[in-house]
């Protein structure tokens, strides 16, 4: 069964064009990011899924039902806010209840839903207190509360965990997945953040200037992306634009492999190599022949950062960033010359 | 609210009012009481001040402009505007030296509950009653008032320093009266200067009075100038002040017009002569209406 | 420096209190020419108790800023809630609307309604100074209740509804409660306004219908008596009351402010 599906839909703020034909799929009992940059669209979509804001087209689906023209109230959903968004003048209990009430759910049975979620986001007995009187991350927790409670049909959550320190965000991801997989609730998660988008998510969806550009699981999209922005915006890449000639990419000299299925001879392709998957050794060491691809270049600079090198690197009139494990302790001098080889599968064929 | 449920036991969703309705509905009534209560006197007062004399019982109505001549055929007027921009221009300035030291004294010299406290002690007496602030002032600046009895103290056979009814006993009420604005203009403009930008001036050699001069004041100008609009604009519309503390030499413009409305019963003129005002506020604000949104902004 | 910078401030609230204590004794005087040595004496608080005239303007005021409070508070709010919770063409016009009772001399405002009324039929009298505070008021609460509105975060509203409220229950559950100081603030502010006001009171009074203040400026253009330092200190005092309540609610620190 379907959680939520979107169909074709669009948005726009007067001549801005927020989103632009939008149809995906948000399977039940999955977490999905969506991960974009800010003005990407990501949390204009999160606000048509909740109700707040009418697509100019398309449909919404949550749980089989069209609730296109369905108000937010009427809705069945669950949403975390950025800012938690609890209500300062009622007691933790009262928050966490507010949404048992709008559905009849009063006095005994709510008082136990309530403890039972409190328990859930291991706040029990917090119930009497005040939100001022909580910390950042319990009032996250109470917010989670509040909105999983209701055993809404979506839970929908606006970048919850910007407004909390490294690591309390760290420990409050593990927490969010463990209550998603406990509760079993369609999730979807709009966030920036990429490393969070990888740690927590089933499906990540790459939003770029209003458009889905990939969905897929984390590792998929991470290895194999399918644009340029998807490619950038989730982690780091080197772009080696050639010509096709003989199912090879002429690059700088080399013909570079890939796996990817490429155009005819003499387009133009653009390959996207990861700079960890690539390896780096001098030009007069003994060379590793088990990987396809090899690259002459000259070190312009390392960064030094303790437990890796990033090591900028010059080949030809390409710039190519490579990360390596500081596994001897003895960075290559700036200015040696060097080999850097990959896999074939390692070069992903991407779009502009 | 109504037992219709929609799904999972929540509110069904019935039609709902227009979102347009629902927004004329809260704004009607608080702009139509501004519509009846400001914004029509205000038309029938330019109406009035075409009409050659109060319309009362049959006279017929004579439509004219000599109102809007008065300042050329009553040439004791040019004089009475003047004494009223002398009176608005000494107090605003007035204001502007002393509201500006104080508000810096307060930003630089004082933080925490002792700054807020005399913020409030400082603001609190504009809140109330004006009329009674002033005439309090009669009794210390009246012949043989306060201040005399105090000077005599020390040396008993001081000529009197009263001066009551006269121009800068106006002032002074003036003054008295509308300082808290500027302190509080002043204040909030100083308040929001980054303590940084001062160092930054010193640690390139600026002394104290190159920091005044051109770092505070230059960024504080925005509540200065909307502090001193604050101040002009009622001050030269003021007539209870001049006549408590000027008597017979306070004979402002708004005096003037008070008259054609209680004494001379002479509307068409006091029509006039309140736009002429008007006019004159309007030029006002427009030429600092820049200034006044990148205040309001901030 | 800062020694010196404190000593001004000083200065400044001498200068600002020292008529408005002066004014304070002498009510305490018995003396009715000012004269020292202070002699202390209630005997014009009593002359005022017998004083029927100002009794009566003091409650006339004390009725007027009550009403004034009641209905400007009750318009200006919903004015607030659509000026700064709906989003029409024509905000920005409508918000400037609001200036023109606070900006224009009330001079000119006191002597425009005096011809309207006159004009319309109106007339002059109580009902027609409440007519006009009421319109001095409103742009106060509204500025006042929209401030708060401001500072009251929308998402509050969001979330009670994405939790099953309608927008009229998340109004009542959520909003109102949290707007509550604000509304209170904007009351008292309404009070004092109307209290306080004497311009527009004075061109609106009939003779044996006035204000406080109104009574109070006849009394001193017809010459001292320390009564009217009595009845102008209870005044005094009474509008500092108010205004300390307003600062006391409508400040940030009320329940409804962001942490």
């Amino acid at each position: 069964m379907s959680g939520v599906d979107v169909t074709g839909v669009a948005k726009s703020y007067g001549a801005t064009r927020v989103l632009t034909d939008i149809t995906q799929s948000f399977e039940s009992g999955t977490f999905t990011s969506l991960l974009g940059p800010s003005g990407s669209g990501k949390t204009t979509l999160l606000r048509i899924v909740a109700g707040f804001v009418a697509p100019d087209e398309g449909s919404v689906r949550i749980a089989g039902a069209d609730v296109t023209g369905v108000p937010v109230y009427a809705r069945n959903i669950g949403m975390v806010f950025q800012s938690y968004a609890l209500f300062p003048h009622m007691s933790v209990a009262a928050n966490v209840g507010f949404g048992l009430g709008r559905r009849g759910i009063r006095g005994k049975a709510a008082r136990a839903q309530v403890e039972e979620a409190l328990e859930m986001v291991r706040l029990p007995g917090f119930g009497a207190r005040h939100p001022k009187q909580l910390s950042g991350g319990q009032q996250q927790r109470v917010a989670l509360a509040r909105a999983i409670v209701i055993r809404p049909d979506v839970l929908l959550l606006d970048e919850p965990l910007s407004a909390l320190d490294r690591r309390l965000r760290q420990e409050m991801q593990v927490e969010l997945l463990r209550i998603q997989r406990e509760s079993g609730l369609t999730t979807i998660f709009v966030t920036h953040d990429q490393e969070e988008a990888l740690t927590l998510s089933d499906k990540v969806a790459i939003l770029d200037r209003g458009r889905i550009v990939q969905m897929g699981r984390p590792a998929e999209v991470y290895e194999r992306p399918r644009t340029k922005f998807a490619a950038e915006f989730l982690g780091d890449a080197n772009f080696l634009t050639g010509i096709v000639r003989a199912g090879r990419v002429e690059i700088a000299g080399a013909a570079i492999a890939t796996e990817d299925r490429l155009p005819p001879d003499g387009a133009t392709v653009t390959l996207a190599v990861r700079p960890e998957k690539i390896a780096i050794r001098p030009a007069d060491a003994a060379g590793s022949g088990a990987l396809e691809n090899s690259l002459p270049a000259t070190v312009a600079s390392v960064i030094y950062t303790g437990t890796a090198l990033t090591y900028m690197l010059r080949s030809g009139d390409l710039s190519l960033k490579v990360f390596a494990q500081n596994s001897d302790g003895s960075p290559l001098a700036e200015g040696s010359a060097v080999v850097l080889s990959w896999a074939a599968r390692h070069s992903v064929s991407v779009e502009g | 609210m109504p037992p219709e449920v929609g799904a999972a036991g929540l509110p069904a969703t019935r039609r709902r009012m227009p979102p347009w309705l629902a927004t004329a509905a809260l704004l009607l009534p608080s702009y139509a009481w501004l519509t009846l209560a400001v914004l029509l006197p205000l038309t029938a007062m330019f109406v009035f001040s075409f009409l050659h004399a109060t319309p009362l019982g049959n006279k017929p109505v004579v439509w004219t402009l000599e109102q809007y001549r008065a300042f050329h055929d009553q040439p004791y007027l040019l004089g009475v505007a003047w004494t009223s921009l002398a009176i608005g221009l000494w107090t605003t300035g007035i204001c502007a030296v002393v509201g500006f030291a104080a508000a810096l004294a307060l930003v630089r010299a004082t933080a925490g509950r002792t700054r807020e406290t005399l913020l409030i002690l400082v603001l609190l007496p504009f809140w109330t009653n004006g009329l009674v602030r002033v005439f309090s002032w009669t009794m210390v600046i009246r012949e043989g008032g306060f201040l005399d009895v105090f000077v005599r103290w020390f040396w008993p056979s001081a000529p009197s320093l009263g001066f009551l009814y006269t121009t800068p006993a106006i002032v002074l009420g003036l003054v008295h009266g509308y300082l808290p604005y500027m302190v509080l203009t002043c204040y909030i403009a100083l308040l929001s200067i980054d303590d940084a930008v001062i160092e930054a001036a010193q640690s390139l050699g600026a002394r104290w009075w190159t920091v005044l001069f051109k770092i505070l004041v230059p960024l504080a100008a925005p509540g200065l100038v909307t502090g001193a609009i604050l101040i002009f604009v009622p001050v030269i519309g003021a007539f209870m002040e001049p006549r408590i503390l000027g008597g017979r030499v306070g004979v402002t413009m708004g005096t003037v017009i008070e008259d054609q409305f209680t004494q001379a019963f002479n509307w068409p003129l006091g029509s006039a002569l309140a736009f002429t005002m008007l006019a004159v506020v309007l030029a006002v604000f427009a030429t600092f209406s820049g200034v006044l949104r990148r205040s309001a902004a901030t | 420096m800062t020694s010196l910078a404190r000593i001004f401030l000083g200065l400044v609230l001498v200068f600002l209190y020292l008529p408005i204590v002066v004014m304070a004794a002498m009510g305490f005087n018995a003396s009715p020419l000012y004269a020292l040595p202070f002699d202390f004496s209630t005997h014009w608080y009593e002359e005022l108790a017998g004083n029927g005239r100002l009794i009566e303007a003091g409650w006339n005021s004390i009725w007027l800023a009550v009403l004034t409070a009641v209905i400007a508070t009750a318009l200006g709010t919903l004015a607030a809630l659509a000026l700064w919770r709906r989003t029409f063409r024509g905000r920005a016009i409508l918000r400037i609307l609001l200036l023109p009772p606070i900006a224009i001399p009330w001079l000119i405002t006191g002597t425009a309604m005096l011809v309207f009324f006159f004009w319309t039929g109106i007339g002059r009298g109580l009902h027609a100074m409440l007519i006009g505070h009421v319109a001095l008021a409103i742009p106060y609460v509204v500025l006042v209740v929209g401030t708060g509105l401001q500072t009251l975060r929308a998402d509050l509203e969001e979330a009670a509804m994405s939790l099953g409220s309608t927008p009229i229950h998340a109004f009542f559950r959520v909003t109102l409660p949290l707007l509550m100081p604000s509304i209170v603030g904007a009351a008292l502010f309404a009070f004092a306004v109307s209290l306080d006001q004497f311009v527009i009171s004075y061109f609106l009074s009939v003779p044996g219908m006035t204000t406080l203040p109104v009574e109070i400026y006849s009394a001193i253009r017809k010459g001292f008596t320390p009564e009217i330092n009595a009845i102008s200190t209870i005044l005094l005092v009474a509008s500092m009351i108010v205004i300390l309540g307003f600062a006391r609610f409508a400040r940030p620190g009320g329940i409804g402010e962001r942490s």
